[in-house]
């Protein structure tokens, strides 16, 4: 008989995200992802200048901060077909590269490796041995006995003190989990350093954006910064050696630390690269533009099918008509009123709250579609497209992690064990890589491109007396991100955001289609129902954001969430 | 010299919530105090709190605390006492979490040697700019356990001369001003 499991809400994610199971001989036999917060900021952009759109849309989330602002300017420059200066584009590029380097750093250390780490191991430990494996994988210098001594002892003073504190109910102990003592030391250790780097890399937002979360210096047709060689106040040459110095050791940490931790564990679970597949449909678009009309870009955009890799269609620019037609939003399993599925251009957004039913309406989150299929977004669809394209930097890093993973497991990756929780931690962590050397490619070209006397980073935007629509893409640190604007008469007059986790997160659509989470949770196996750690890998392995996903407001009452510790 | 803190913590649109961020504001007005002392209206941090309290020698918190006692009853809990207490549990990354940070900060190196919190039970938690009677009435006593803490720690502090009005930020209703409450004029 099937067992139903409730977790609600899942924690180490951003917003509020409920996941129900059901399960049979101690596998997932089925899976429902719901959405349980919904605020409002579609609604409340109509009749409001298009200017000041993308200082609301960022407020979608804290965690995702910059992303929502950078589709935000981009929909309304789409629609008047407005150019961005050369410097704007390096601005907000590093911008987006460092946003993103802290996103992918936090995700898989704070957020994710307490699934796969398990701290009350750590006591066992012997960090002299720690040191010795640590220093044969990766030439980084903090991975001393000394450095190890001392993560352990802390550890040591929590365990014994009985006040576990921010490791109390984690699923210590559970048979799934499979790291030695020392591999387990070693990946708490980082943690803590983890911290320091991100942070790093959120100083160069700081310093680009003027702060964060949630910069200010964006502006359609630019960027509000002003550069002046001469000036201490402005983007002059000691800011942007700042910037060098801390993206530097961010680096250093993504090549010596992170990419080398995620290949190493992922190789001590091997099994886990034939769990959490489902959709095997992906979908990214090119960013990183290079010019002021975004007719190039340094990350590859397109779309897989059926996981037919070599198949994979490519985006030549962010505006392709193949993307912009293609996409649709369903509201069958979703908290809204409406029928066929619509295009966001023309989307609607009025709630209606049933009260989560598994067979009718479950999720705040509508279920995006792409040509009438669920699509998987994130850095394993951008990765797969890039590889199956031949783009140059993703081969890369791709090949290095799979030569580490190959190292340490001893055994063949072949390119179908990406469709994968594993393969999206892996994915991830290629992507950081490919970001990281980006990164210091991006500021040469700022800065060489200031060198030349070229100060200006704004186009004034015009608006016409007709109707006008625009979209404006991100590939975000989660995946594809669009934001769809219609303007008449210099006001918005709708405003739809279809963001990655309203991809991945989807119910089911009309024809009963999963969405990504859901798809990826069948047939997962439980070693313990009733302490759903395999669930919860796969969850956090997609980097939920949910706050994002679903941005209305129910003003009449919010969902007491049923809460079980995790 | 010593990195101390002194942080009101609450929300001051919850009623008795808004003590910390009231307390805070007073003693600012009504003392000076040497240099590595800060005073702020934390108002309600989440995680984000292990940054004020990373790094410093000594944290002096004020906060609304219900623990069951007469409304208006001051408690104050030493550090070891905070953190034995489990976190609470939190519903998204906005909540409040005096226990996760300050374990947090420990467990990374960087928690304070000293911390108190004085816990103030409201009488009221419903939306309002006021302190309730009861709470008011313990001003006193909420300031002069801040004081005798920097006693304890050595911190020296005067009343100001010609100290100036309260900030208050969350409401121009003027009743909300409840110096006259408190006498309490320093050693």
């Amino acid at each position: 008989m099937a067992q139903r499991i409730t977790i609600d809400p899942i924690t180490r994610i951003e917003g509020h995200l409920r996941i129900d199971v059901e399960v049979e001989n101690n596998a997932v036999s089925n899976a429902w992802a719901s959405c349980t917060m919904w605020r409002g900021i579609e609604k409340i952009l109509r009749g409001r200048d298009p200017r000041d759109a993308w200082l609301f849309t960022q407020r979608f989330c804290g965690v995702c901060t910059t992303v929502h602002a950078m589709a935000s300017v981009r929909s309304v420059e789409d629609a008047l077909q407005l150019e961005v200066p050369l410097n704007a584009q390096y601005i907000r590029n590093l911008i987006l590269i460092a946003h993103a380097l802290h996103d992918h750093i936090v995700h898989f250390y704070q957020l994710s490796a307490l699934d796969w780490v398990d701290v009350l191991q750590i006591p066992k430990a012997d960090p002299a041995a720690t040191s010795k494996l640590a220093e044969s994988l990766s030439p980084w210098t903090r991975n001393s006995r000394n450095e190890f001594k001392a993560a352990q002892d802390r550890v040591n003073a929590v365990a014994s003190s009985g006040q576990l504190g921010i490791f109390m109910n984690g699923y210590w102990g559970h048979p799934a989990m499979r790291l030695s003592p020392d591999v387990n030391l070693l990946a708490f250790s980082h943690y803590v350093q983890a911290l320091e780097y991100q942070r790093k890399a959120l100083q160069v937002v700081g310093i680009l954006g003027s702060k964060t979360p949630h910069i200010q210096n964006l502006t359609v047709g630019g960027v509000a910064n002003a550069i002046d060689l001469d000036s201490a106040n402005a983007l002059n040459m000691d800011r942007l050696e700042m910037v060098r110095v801390l993206l530097e050791e961010v680096v250093q940490f993504v090549n010596q630390v992170y990419i080398v931790d995620v290949c190493a564990i992922a190789a001590m679970y091997p099994d886990w690269f034939k769990i959490g597949s489902g959709v095997r449909n992906y979908l990214a678009v090119p960013d990183l533009p290079l010019d002021s009309k975004a007719s190039a870009y340094d990350l590859p955009g397109g779309y897989i099918m059926n996981g037919n890799i070599a198949g994979v269609h490519s985006f030549k620019t962010a505006s392709d008509k193949d993307f912009r037609s293609a996409v649709s939003e369903d509201v069958a399993h979703a908290y809204y009123q409406g029928g066929k599925p619509l295009h966001p251009w023309v989307g609607e957004t009025e709630p209606e709250f049933t009260g989560w039913n598994g067979d009718q309406k479950y999720s705040w989150v509508k279920a995006p579609r792409f040509n009438g299929a669920p699509m998987q977004v994130g850095p394993l669809a951008q990765v797969l497209v890039g590889y199956a394209q031949g783009h140059p930097l993703t081969r890369k890093y791709t090949d290095l992690a799979i030569a580490k993973i190959e190292a340490v497991a001893g055994i063949r990756v072949t390119p179908d064990m990406l469709h994968s929780t594993l393969g999206r931690h892996a994915a991830r962590a290629i992507r950081a890589g490919m970001l990281a050397e980006l990164a210091q490619k991006h500021l040469q070209l700022l800065s060489d491109n200031i060198a030349k006397g070229d100060y200006a980073v704004y186009n004034q935007p015009v608006f016409p007396g007709h109707e006008v629509e625009g979209v404006g893409t991100h590939e975000a640190p989660r995946g594809t991100l669009s934001h769809w604007v219609v303007i008449k008469d210099a006001k918005i007059k709708n405003y739809q955001a279809v963001v990655p986790s309203t991809w991945n997160a989807s119910p089911r659509d009309g024809a009963g289609a999963h969405g990504p989470y859901e798809a990826s949770l069948l047939h997962t196996p439980l070693a313990r129902p009733e302490e759903p750690l395999e669930v919860l890998r796969t969850v956090h392995s997609f980097d939920p954001c949910m706050a994002c996903a679903c941005h209305t407001f129910d003003p009449s009452g919010r969902q007491i969430a049923k809460v079980k510790v995790l | 010299m010593k990195n101390v803190l002194i942080g009101g913590i609450g929300n001051v649109l919850l009623a008795d919530d808004g003590i910390g961020p009231y307390v805070a504001r007073l003693l600012a007005a009504r003392y000076t105090f040497p240099d590595g002392v800060e005073i702020i209206d934390l108002g309600t941090p989440a995680l984000d709190l292990i940054d004020q309290l990373s790094g410093r020698d000594a944290v002096i918190l004020i906060d609304s605390v219900d623990a069951g006692a007469e409304p208006g009853t001051v408690l104050t809990y030493q550090k070891v006492d905070i953190m034995r207490h489990h976190p609470a549990v939190r519903m998204d990354p906005h909540s409040p979490a005096l226990v996760d940070a300050l374990l947090s900060a420990e467990l990374f190196g960087v928690a304070p040697d000293d911390v108190l919190l004085v816990g103030v039970n409201p009488g009221s938690l419903e939306p309002g700019c006021n302190l309730s009677k009861p709470v008011q009435a313990s001003l006193d006593l909420v300031a002069s356990s801040v004081l005798v803490e920097l006693d304890r720690l050595g911190v020296e502090y005067h009343p100001q001369e010609n100290p100036a009005a309260v900030e208050i930020w969350w409401t121009s209703d003027s009743k909300v001003n409840y110096e006259a409450s408190v006498t309490s004029a320093g050693r």
